[in-house]
């Protein structure tokens, strides 16, 4: 199918056209299996020359029927699902549905317990955030800080495997506390001390690598501006709201957990290298982040409370009165969230995920027409989506 | 602003599209209309006073077999048998389906929760992806899951599955076609390979030199 491009003298990009010739989009298709795409994402394209008219993803290649699996099983059971969600940070997406399920069963969970989630979650969103970067990096040809992002998040996968036993897909969190307690050797001083060389070391490289390079400011700044109104009509959460300049975060404003007991700060894009809400803005917000997350995970682990880590035993089933709640919460990516309806039963009537990645993607049916194909690449890796998370 | 006070606001406006408003202690909500639930969105969002600029979430639901009383005795799913074949059972799905939605606002920070229900022969709801464009994703994935379709959506396609695909999977009767595109997809043990395996290589062919 060609849609007619323009019948006037010039094309859709501003660009002269030969009389006599017929011009027409060109259609193209950009994945499923596009290392651009960061998973088995299709755009299907439709570009006057290299600039693009149209833009409109195709989703569901990794469909696996999440929610219809939710129903037959029963809330402790359905953790393991949320792993497969986010997997590049799995501890987040077990932290919104535990939340979800103790917040409708009026479950009570132990400070200690919480301080473990606070500090896990806080680790993946910094592995995710490294791979974030280090994506975003190669989508824009600098392939070295790939190298670096991986060292270190290599570290954070041996940091999460003491702790769960798993390298990524952890399944550590159930409804009611923690799966398993620290381990008996030196975890927390190892944690600390990672956080402290991330703070103090490893920051300042990327920033020397990436972050300040002349190169990758200009691919990125003035690339996919998202306005703020843009961001709130099209449901944008996460770094990518946050890099529109507006200063909202789950975690301080709609506080779950103990985070309202932490300090921190919530860094927003600033319009340092272009305008407010570029690519480069998103991406300087994941890195300011990471700052942030080390401070909340130095916090959680030094003011770790004594006591229980679970308020249920592991083989007890978890009953949730009936009754119906949306919760959400801050993952690496955006906020996710859980509307469950319970019956009163051990297995919830329905389960619905409302998916971060997915809003935020939405965004770029809107923003992705008249880029060039190459800035469209830029746009995509900014918006960091985990196809997991989409197609549940 | 508390939730009653948004409701009561609501009523003002719509008037009987406002049916009731449920004060269930963790999360109250607020039955509309079917009819009038595009409106509502549309008030919710531009009045000055309740300032709705987000839309959370827009969930699709199947409420037939759900137990009313609370005692956890809904219908069960249709499961699958050990040789892939679904279990038997030719029970008729009756009860109605909904959609609800999650609505925030940024600047005043308050919360609400819609809820429309419509029989199931009846699966029609207006859009609100013009009051809201993140709800037009929403919608889609509702129609292609749970087969609820929004009047007025200008881009009603299925989502996660395929254009050609029999059946809303997250209908409570919902049994999974025989096969999709020659691709078989039950009546398979689990067990066992629904590809038929290569051609065995034909022996003595061509064995490598001795020596």
């Amino acid at each position: 199918m060609a849609i007619e491009a323009t019948n006037g003298k010039k094309g859709w990009g501003d660009q002269d056209q030969v009389p006599g010739i017929k011009s027409e989009l060109l259609e193209l298709n950009m994945g499923p299996q596009h290392p651009a795409t960061h998973g088995v994402l299709r755009l299907l394209l439709h570009t006057d020359g290299e600039i693009v008219y149209k833009v409109t993803p195709v989703l569901g290649y990794l469909h696996r029927c999440a929610e219809k699996i939710a129903e037959g099983v029963d809330y402790k059971q359905w953790v393991v699902y949320t792993d497969r969600f986010d997997y590049l940070a799995p501890m987040t997406c077990n932290h919104t549905y535990v939340t979800a399920v103790e917040k409708l069963g009026g479950i009570e969970v132990p400070a200690r317990a919480e301080h473990l989630r606070i500090a896990t979650a806080e680790l993946s969103r910094v592995a995710s955030h490294l791979i974030a970067l280090a994506t975003f990096g190669l989508d824009m040809g600098a392939w070295t800080p790939l190298l670096y992002c991986f060292r270190e998040r290599e570290e954070i996968l041996n940091l999460l495997e003491r702790i769960s036993g798993g390298r990524m897909l952890y399944n550590y969190m159930v409804p009611g506390g923690v799966r398993y307690d620290l381990p008996r050797d030196n975890w927390v001083a190892d944690v600390l001390e990672f956080v402290t060389m991330m703070e103090k070391k490893k920051l300042p490289d990327y920033n020397t690598l990436l972050t300040y390079n002349k190169i990758f400011i200009e691919r990125t700044s003035d690339v996919g501006i998202i306005t703020r109104e843009d961001a709130f009509a099209y449901g944008c959460t996460g770094p990518v709201l946050r890099g529109s300049g507006v200063k909202w975060d789950c975690r301080r404003d709609d506080p779950y957990s103990l985070y309202h007991k932490f300090d921190f700060e919530i860094p927003v894009g600033m319009g340092e290298m272009g305008t407010v809400g570029d690519c480069w803005d998103r991406y300087i917000v994941r890195v300011r982040e990471i700052e942030q997350s080390c401070r909340l995970i130095r916090q959680a682990l030094e003011q770790l409370p004594e006591g229980p880590y679970q308020s249920i035993e592991l083989k007890k089933p978890v009953r949730v009165p009936a009754g119906a709640a949306f919760t959400r919460t801050e993952t690496a990516k955006g906020e996710l969230g859980h509307y469950i309806v319970a019956d009163g039963g051990q297995k919830p009537f329905r389960n619905k995920v409302r998916s971060c990645s997915m809003c935020n993607l939405q965004v770029l049916e809107k923003i992705g027409v008249g880029l060039m194909v190459s800035d469209l690449v830029a746009t995509v890796g900014s918006l960091d989506i985990v196809l997991g998370e989409i197609d549940r | 602003m508390d939730h009653k006070a948004i409701f009561d606001l609501l009523a003002e406006r719509i008037g009987a599209g406002a049916i009731a408003f449920h004060e269930d202690p963790i999360e109250p909500w607020a039955e509309i209309a079917v009819g009038r639930i595009a409106e509502a969105c549309l008030f919710l969002r531009d009045d000055p006073r309740l300032a709705f600029d987000q839309l959370m979430c827009l969930s699709g639901l199947d409420w037939d077999g759900y137990d009313e009383n609370g005692k956890g005795k809904s219908v069960a799913i249709l499961g699958y048998q050990d040789d892939g074949t679904p279990e038997p059972g030719d029970r008729t799905a009756t009860g109605d389906l909904g959609v609800a939605y999650h609505l925030y606002s940024h600047s005043l920070r308050h919360k609400f929760t819609l809820r429309v229900r419509m029989p199931r022969d009846r699966n029609v709801v207006p859009t609100v992806s013009g009051v809201w464009p993140t709800a037009s994703w929403h919608e889609r994935e509702a129609w292609d899951l749970v087969g609820i379709r929004f009047g007025g959506h200008p881009d009603l396609r299925r989502m996660l599955l395929e254009e050609d695909w029999v059946g809303h999977p997250l209908r409570k009767d919902y049994v999974m076609p025989g096969s999709w595109s020659g691709v078989p997809l039950q009546g398979q043990p689990f067990s066992e390979n629904p590809f038929a395996p290569a051609a065995p290589a034909p022996a003595g062919g061509d064995t490598p030199a001795e020596g």
